[in-house]
């Protein structure tokens, strides 16, 4: 009886304890917080990532389900060995330079000029960014209808200004065909880079340009020298997660020449996806996409290296 | 050359360049417009216009009536909105934790993850994707798609979300938690409504991922009327003969549901967003 009044009295929480234990409900919180989305992440982007290692070192084809077991690192050769490989590489780099390049520079423009205080500015930024409401799949629609060799209007207007003398096949030939998918990617994709970097010329004090002008600087300089290095931390993120997302981009290639013709715009992407929909060769298209996840390892370590140097934010 | 004239001078240049990038972006958009509302005729010729001659919504009423494209239209307005309702909610508290908690190192490892979350490339995950859901049962259903793109958007929206947290002053919340307020109190009422303006930038965001994809839509789904707009867009390419009226008509009643929600939020949207990506 009396041992059990002592305990009582013992655990009846003082107030010190109910600090201890509001700070201990406190402390649960974040993870709570974080809770939702690492089981969704979880569930959608890390069992799945999991399920690709192994697979990569497993026989698994669809058209012959009895056939499965561990093959080591044979679904690595077997891609590494394989012509197309080399060369959907080097498509895909040129097409992910290309319009990387492409969008930052037209992105970069853009913002400078969206930035001025022009009046009517905000109707040009609507009509600029417009291109990025519209959806791949309408996207590529369209641009293959302004393209298309008999009734495309680029095609005759080109004729009818005689620049060219017969129509051009522009998803015909490798380089053309490249060079096409790379301006419609770049049509789509540049808005982000224009609001992303509109958003960062917000931030540079004007006293900065207003005391470079005291000083008789040319607008070049200006640019050079207060502008451009504001623009350094964001323009790394954007340059960084952009070479990621165009290096893996799937359906701009596929919607518009499926890899085509004969290959010439394959890239890493639509490898794996032939790989996995067309041969039904999961295994291999699982060691594709692990490779292609190290391959991205490259620009990550870059950008980690000069986040580390604190050139981003 | 005046002060005057050298400004007159720089402003005609900036407009001459705004207007090309204006055309450039716009062009193909309005060609689209057009060729969705002209006469077959008019189509197939070597001498085309922007402007129609004639006019004909007949394209449009073939979708509508005997291709029920509004079904389509209605599936990618559900899947869409629903996937940025719940990233907007996951991501909130998400976000939250990694603005006020960065110095938990379960949080700050989240926060990493989510970074590597986003090189992984979507067309790499669609074959084990498209496996769990059959294992949940979920293929062909509207489910599937929300629960993909909630996911895709997760990472984004989130840090999104965090740098404008971090912008905001700490003040007001501690004063609330002072007076008796619970952290999730102080999120919900005093973080919450000033945050208005990237709330909806992420939401747009979602929005606008979830209704632009193909490849989900037209893998995790292949029962007909549960494929989202673009998805079949997509399909509806390969069925005939290319018949670029019909084709550009549908891209039109693709693009207007977007095009509304961002005239709509547009101011939000563009300051949630410049607001946010301030600090990179």
């Amino acid at each position: 009886m009396l041992w059990k009044a002592v305990r009582k009295a013992n655990f009846r929480p003082t107030h010190r304890d109910a600090y201890a234990e509001r700070k201990r409900k406190i402390d649960v919180l974040p993870y709570l917080y974080s809770m939702p989305s690492v089981v969704f992440l979880a569930v959608l982007l890390g069992v799945p990532l999991i399920s690709v290692v192994l697979l990569s070192f497993r026989y698994a084809n669809l058209e012959m389900p009895n056939l499965r077991g561990f093959v080591g690192l044979d679904n690595y050769i077997d891609v590494l060995t394989d012509p197309l490989f080399i060369r959907a590489l080097i498509q895909g780099t040129v097409w992910t330079i290309g319009s990387v390049v492409g969008e930052y520079l037209i992105g970069l423009v853009t913002a400078l000029l969206l930035n001025s205080k022009l009046p009517g500015r905000t109707i040009f930024r609507a009509l600029i960014i417009s291109p990025w409401l519209v959806p791949i799949v309408v996207a590529s629609l369209t641009w293959k209808w302004l393209l298309d060799p008999n009734y495309g209007y680029i095609n005759l207007l080109l004729l009818r200004l005689h620049l060219i003398s017969q129509p051009i096949d522009w998803f015909g030939g490798g380089a053309i065909a490249l060079f096409t998918l790379i301006v419609v990617n770049v049509w789509r994709s540049y808005p982000f880079y224009t609001l992303m970097i509109l958003a960062s010329l917000q931030v540079i004090p004007n006293e900065l340009y207003e005391s470079a002008e005291l000083d008789g600087a040319s607008s070049w300089s200006k640019f050079w020298f207060i502008t451009f290095p504001y623009l350094k931390p964001i323009s790394l993120v954007l340059v960084t997660l952009n070479v990621i997302w165009v290096f893996d981009n799937f359906d701009f290639i596929w919607l518009l020449t499926q890899g085509g013709p004969l290959h010439e715009t394959d890239s890493l992407a639509t490898l794996t996806y032939e790989y996995a929909f067309q041969d039904f060769h999961f295994g291999q298209a699982s060691a594709l996409a692990i490779i292609m996840i190290l391959i991205l390892m490259v620009p990550f370590y870059f950008f980690n290296r000069a986040n580390r140097r604190g050139e981003v934010g | 050359m005046t002060v005057r004239q050298r400004l007159a001078l720089s402003a005609t240049i900036r407009y001459c360049l705004l207007i090309i990038f204006s055309l450039w972006a716009i062009f193909p958009i309005l060609w689209m417009i057009s060729t969705s509302i002209k006469p077959e005729s008019e189509i197939l010729t070597s001498n085309p216009s922007l402007i129609p001659h004639g006019l004909t919504l007949g394209e449009f009423k073939l979708l509508i009536t005997n291709m029920s494209f509004l079904t389509y239209i209605k599936n990618s307005m559900i899947t869409a909105s629903c996937s940025a309702f719940a990233a907007l909610v996951i991501s909130v508290f998400a976000a939250y934790a990694l603005s006020r908690y960065r110095l938990v190192r379960t949080v700050s490892f989240v926060g990493r993850l989510m970074f590597i979350a986003q090189m992984t490339p979507p067309v790499l995950l669609v074959i084990p994707i498209y496996i769990i859901m059959g294992k949940l049962g979920l293929l062909n259903t509207y489910a599937a798609l929300i629960i993909t793109y909630t996911s895709f958007s997760v990472p984004v929206s989130s840090w999104i979300l965090k740098s404008y947290f971090d912008n905001l002053p700490i003040d007001m919340e501690e004063s609330a938690l002072l007076d008796g307020c619970s952290r999730t109190g102080a999120l919900l009422r005093i973080v919450l409504p000033v945050s208005l303006p990237s709330l909806v930038a992420t939401a747009v965001y979602t929005f606008v991922l979830a209704w632009s994809d193909f490849l989900f839509g037209f893998t995790l789904i292949s029962t007909n009327n549960m494929r989202p707009a673009t998805s079949e867009l997509g399909l509806l390419e390969g069925l005939w003969t290319v018949q670029w009226g019909q084709l550009m008509a549908g891209s039109v009643l693709c693009i207007i549901p977007v095009v509304i929600v961002f005239v709509v939020f547009q101011r939000y949207f563009v300051n949630g967003l410049l607001l946010g990506a301030t600090k990179g």
